[in-house]
């Protein structure tokens, strides 16, 4: 799972069908500590965290096809959850 | 989900069987810098070229996935790693500046 922070938001009207309805956020990967270390990478975000909100994400296709009811999607990135304290 | 700007295409006049018919963009990922607006150029980063069906023109923002999740969107099974999955209309991006 990547440990990330929420830094933007994205919208996109044509895109895959199972993108359509799912908020986009844009995020950080960052360390324990906070600091950035990585490149941003856009999600879809289920659970809606919000701006600067630490989250751990999955980068596993599979599952997230389950979230957006489409076998077909090619989606692969997804919020799985909001870190409280580090 | 990666971000990229859309800085060409690429035709090809010989390409496996189960490309045909396709239309393919060369993008430029966005890193922070691009993101933030502080580099409207081209980043220093590799140039994947990407199979689009959506149709992305020139200097369009894109989001784009590698690896196997890009074969998800066909039923036939494609040599395929990377696939255009939506035209950015509008994003925000603003790290925190502290």
């Amino acid at each position: 799972m990547l440990h990330a922070r929420i830094d933007g938001y994205a919208t996109a009207t044509i895109a895959h069908p199972s993108l359509r309805g799912q908020t986009i956020v844009l995020c950080t990967p960052v360390d324990d500590q906070g600091r950035d270390a990585g490149a941003p990478f856009a999600a879809v975000d289920p659970i809606g965290a919000g701006r600067h909100a630490r989250v751990f994400i999955t980068t596993d296709g599979s599952w997230t096809q389950n979230t957006v009811h489409d076998t077909t999607s090619p989606i692969r990135n997804q919020v799985m959850g909001l870190i409280d304290s580090p | 989900m990666k971000p990229g700007r859309v800085i060409g295409t690429v035709t090809l006049s010989q390409a496996a069987p189960q490309f045909r018919g396709a239309r393919w963009l060369m993008v430029s990922p966005m890193g922070p810098a691009e993101l933030t607006g502080k580099n409207p150029g081209l980043s220093q980063q590799s140039t994947p070229v990407v199979y689009d069906k959506l149709g992305a023109g020139l200097g369009d923002e894109i989001l784009y996935v590698e690896g196997a999740e890009a074969t998800q969107p066909f039923d036939h099974p494609i040599p395929l790693d990377a696939i255009n999955v939506a035209l950015l209309d509008r994003y925000t991006y603003a790290p925190p500046t502290v």
